[in-house]
């Protein structure tokens, strides 16, 4: 038998390689913005005067944060509620035997595997109100009279992004969600139906119990990479209109690189990093699935 | 008994129909679409079949633009931030899911809270911690973010993978007097490679999609990757749409390419790697 301490030395040993390189390069980078969040440099390179929490102070009476924020919060809803409609509409239509299914599953991926700037042109094309194709087969089927700009009012722009990101998105997750699939037991299914249960009662007393350990994950994971969602947004609205679509990691990008005040973007960064530490801590401590083994 | 089966039976179409409208016909339509006349791309009246066919989009990106430089940039960073997060990612896994050592689930867990911070969150110092060591501008730049993008991910699939691994295996091959080494080179990687390939396909497409980092840290024209290079289009104020349409169809090509051939493990992998 191996003793605990060998394998305490042997453990780091395999780890300390990857846990370094990680380190490396978030915690670095956080007390350098952290650093950078006590002082007003404006233009990166640029030396500026220690101002302590002052930056922190102001950030809370900017309206700009708030909208942030709350348009952060409802990115996240809207995309966690679509995502999982999706995932689970072509994960549970995934697991049923039809012809061609081989080739879905292998290739529902798709929209996943291409770089997001292909998935914006996708979109930008389909979506163009001038010549995309949803907007004339929606005339052709006369659920519209004329033309729409799908990104020209705010609460547009906001759906059709939440979707767009979604399209890019669910079909990863679904085939996350079908391996836990896969992991059930087949034979639950059967006994229950031999006592009456019906598809909706095999689906709430089942399935979704039988999935804990592997939504944990998504929706930890999930909702700290929708969180960061930014190519999908800045290459096709840049936030507007009308800021309706500035998340906070389009904020911090905008305070940076166009508006050029990298102290008030480093500090949003931090006061970002430790809103989502927070979410992270609570959502493990409360969500982690007991370990079965 | 059958009426539940028809219920079924009709779900099922009306999913099956939903999820091709959605899910595939987008890419019928820009890769038709990138064969098309420049008139009848940005035609009001729309026809599902193609009335024009031309290869000068084609032409054009292929022999009049810089695709083969960030063609070249592009592979030369994915592959080598697959190679890197698979070694990483598979002497991580491997210790986490065979020693139970002191920080153990501390390592598990915090690994996947580094998604809280990748992103723009990091960008701002990471340029700066990047101009400090004089490494603005170069492949090994993007190669050090992508794999801490993609690692976090890997380990945990991987973890999965070697759940998968029968412990009397491993357990014979100590008794026969084999080291830790002769284990993992001769048994472990051997025995989950379907499983090892799925997160290289992972990590090599998280390097190949990247583009946020990409834009910022690679300032030189000779260096730039193809989402940089194709996302210059889009921001142009007249777009020409062939041209775009035929460069977006090039730069997923490769990815798809690479999924003709290991893409089954990757879903196999995926879907039957029970991963818990």
């Amino acid at each position: 038998m191996i003793s605990v301490k060998k394998n305490n030395i042997e453990g780091w040993f395999f780890v300390s390689p990857l846990v370094i390189w990680i380190s490396l390069i978030i915690l670095v980078p956080i007390y350098i913005a952290f650093e950078l969040s006590l002082f007003n440099v404006k233009i990166i390179g640029t030396s500026g005067k220690f101002v302590g929490i002052d930056n922190y102070i102001k950030l809370f009476g900017k309206s700009k944060f708030l909208n942030a924020s709350l348009n952060s919060f409802y990115w996240i809803i809207g995309n966690a509620i679509c995502q999982t409609f999706f995932a689970f509409t072509i994960a549970l239509t995934i697991n049923y035997k039809f012809p061609g299914k081989k080739i879905m599953a292998n290739w529902i991926i798709l929209s996943f595997i291409i770089p997001t700037v292909v998935v914006v042109v996708i979109w930008k094309l389909m979506l163009s109100s001038s010549s995309g194709v949803i907007n004339s087969v929606l005339i052709d089927i006369g659920l519209l009279d004329e033309a729409t700009g799908f990104f020209s009012s705010p609460n547009k722009a906001f759906i059709s992004l939440v979707l767009i990101n979604s399209w890019r998105w669910s079909p990863f997750l679904a085939l996350i969600i079908l391996s836990g699939l896969n992991s059930i037991n087949r034979e639950m299914y059967d006994a229950s139906k031999v006592d009456g249960a019906n598809f909706v009662q095999q689906f709430l007393f089942i399935t979704f119990p039988n999935l804990k350990s592997v939504l944990f994950v998504l929706g930890l994971v999930g909702t700290l990479l929708s969180f960061n969602i930014f190519d999908i947004i800045w290459l096709i609205t840049k936030g507007g209109p009308s800021s309706a679509t500035t998340t906070l990691p389009l904020l911090i990008y905008e305070t940076a690189f166009t508006k050029f005040r990298i102290s008030q973007a480093a500090t949003l960064s931090i006061v970002t990093s430790f809103l989502l530490l927070l979410f992270s801590i609570i959502f493990i401590k409360s969500m982690a699935p007991k370990e079965d083994d | 008994m059958i009426k539940e089966n028809n219920i079924k039976l009709i779900f099922l179409s009306l999913s099956l129909l939903l999820i091709i409208l959605i899910f595939f016909f987008p890419f019928f339509w820009i890769i038709t679409s990138s064969f098309k006349s420049p008139e009848e791309i940005i035609a009001t009246s729309t026809t599902i079949i193609p009335k024009s066919f031309t290869l000068e989009h084609y032409n054009k990106i292929l022999f009049n633009s810089d695709f083969f430089i960030y063609l070249k940039n592009s592979l030369i960073v994915s592959f080598s931030s697959m190679i890197i997060s698979i070694i990483l990612s598979v002497s991580a896994a491997y210790g986490l899911h065979k020693l139970k050592f002191y920080g153990n689930k501390f390592v598990e867990y915090s690994l996947l809270v580094t998604y809280a911070f990748p992103g723009v969150i990091l960008l701002v110092p990471i340029y700066l911690l990047f101009a400090k060591v004089n490494l603005l501008n170069s492949y090994f730049a993007l190669i050090v973010v992508n794999v801490l993008f993609a690692t976090p991910f890997a380990v945990w699939m991987l973890k999965a993978f070697f759940k998968l691994i029968p412990n009397e295996i491993e357990e014979a091959a100590y008794i026969d007097g084999a080291s830790r080494y002769i284990v993992i080179s001769r048994i472990i990687v051997p025995l989950a490679a379907p499983g090892i390939a799925s997160v290289a396909i992972f990590c090599f497409i998280i390097s190949w999609t990247e583009y946020l980092f990409a834009s910022i840290l690679i300032s030189g024209d000779d260096l730039k990757t193809l989402p940089v290079g194709l996302a210059g289009i889009v921001g142009q104020y007249q777009i020409d749409w062939g041209f775009l349409l035929s460069g977006a169809v090039l730069a997923s090509l490769p990815v798809i390419i690479l999924f003709v051939f290991i893409g089954k493990y990757f879903v196999s992998g995926l879907t039957e790697g029970a991963v818990k």
